[in-house]
């Protein structure tokens, strides 16, 4: 087993790895950020369609003979609870 | 859908890349030539070719986009040379070091493998403000697509090109009348190739996984926004990126 010269060279060769290794650690940061924001984002839209779901069956047990209550419901609903940051990205690709 | 088999991708990326610096640093020999400063020709390299055939790969998945109109073909594409750019940076950092380290420079102008790769990267630095001057999404996926493929296809030429050049600054350490790379060398060098492309698999996957979930979340952010139009045909309402 060769023995490290940590001298002038392992300077340099220590800077290489810290290089690539610190590349790396910040992609998967920011892919750790984005998957953040998206699981985040997940939630406030299952919390939403949940919300939405409650009050179209609220509705349908009030006006049972209007098969268009529920998608009115939700219509309205979607524009006034809706979560922010819907907005297309451009990095949607 | 991209997110299946990531685990053990990751595990096996791991695994692999840990096995190729054990084998750098407690197993190949130090060079005759240049000491220990040699040991960054096991990163330096293998990110260069893995970063190189990226480019390609890129190139290649933007012929299949144009061929089936399929928009999963483009993120491939887009995903595949965002992740090569990344490489690149890498490959252009631990060559700077390298060179600093061998040659007393940061940077030799008149080494044609090094002007050649800077060429490369800055093409590909452009591809992003190329494609998203581009509003429209469709024009802006084509637009894209034939980019990445005359792009692709100058990586090939432009390393026949410096091959054939004659340098005696930068080392040539494969196919060398004198034999190339000893067995325990090349043994190193293979795993850490191996390191390298799954790590680039790895990533590619992983941000494929990310983009295919935001798109789905905007489509159902779109779908709610517009119950009306939600019964078109999905493909109508966004391109699909699954």
């Amino acid at each position: 087993m060769p023995a490290l010269p940590l001298d002038e060279a392992g300077k340099y060769v220590a800077g290489a790895y810290v290089v690539f290794m610190a590349l790396i650690l910040i992609y998967v940061a920011i892919m750790a950020v984005k998957l953040q924001r998206i699981e985040r984002e997940l939630r406030e839209l299952a919390s939403f369609v949940e919300a939405a779901a409650g009050d179209s069956g609220a509705q349908s047990r009030h006006h049972p003979a209007r098969p268009d209550a529920g998608a009115r419901a939700q219509g309205s609903q979607s524009s006034s609870v809706r979560p922010s940051g819907s907005g297309g990205r451009a990095d949607d690709v | 859908m991209y997110g299946k088999g990531l685990k053990p991708l990751s595990i096996a990326t791991v695994a692999t890349l840990a096995a190729a610096f054990s084998l750098v640093f407690f197993y190949a020999p130090l060079d005759a030539d240049q000491g220990f400063v040699q040991k960054i020709f096991y990163v330096h390299v293998p990110l260069a070719i893995v970063a190189l055939l990226g480019f390609v790969g890129g190139g290649v998945a933007a012929i299949l986009h144009l061929r089936s109109g399929d928009r999963r073909w483009d993120a491939r594409s887009y995903v595949a040379i965002h992740m090569s750019v990344i490489f690149g940076v890498a490959v252009l950092i631990t060559g700077a070091i390298w060179a600093k380290a061998s040659w007393g420079h940061w940077w030799v102008w008149d080494e044609p493998t090094l002007v050649s790769f800077l060429i490369v990267f800055l093409l590909y630095a452009t591809y992003y403000p190329f494609r998203y001057a581009i509003e429209d999404p469709e024009r802006q996926a084509r637009y894209a697509s034939v980019f990445a493929i005359a792009a692709g296809a100058f990586v090939p030429l432009n390393f026949m090109a410096v091959r054939l050049s004659e340098s005696l600054v930068h080392p040539r350490v494969f196919a060398t009348a004198e034999g190339g790379l000893p067995g325990s060398m090349m043994l190193t060098f293979l795993v850490a190739l191996a390191g390298m492309a799954l790590l680039w698999v790895t990533l590619v996957k992983l941000e494929l996984t990310a983009k295919s979930a935001s798109g789905q979340l905007s489509r159902l952010r779109r779908a709610l926004d517009a119950p009306a139009e939600s019964t078109r045909p999905p493909s109508r309402v966004a391109p699909e990126v699954s």
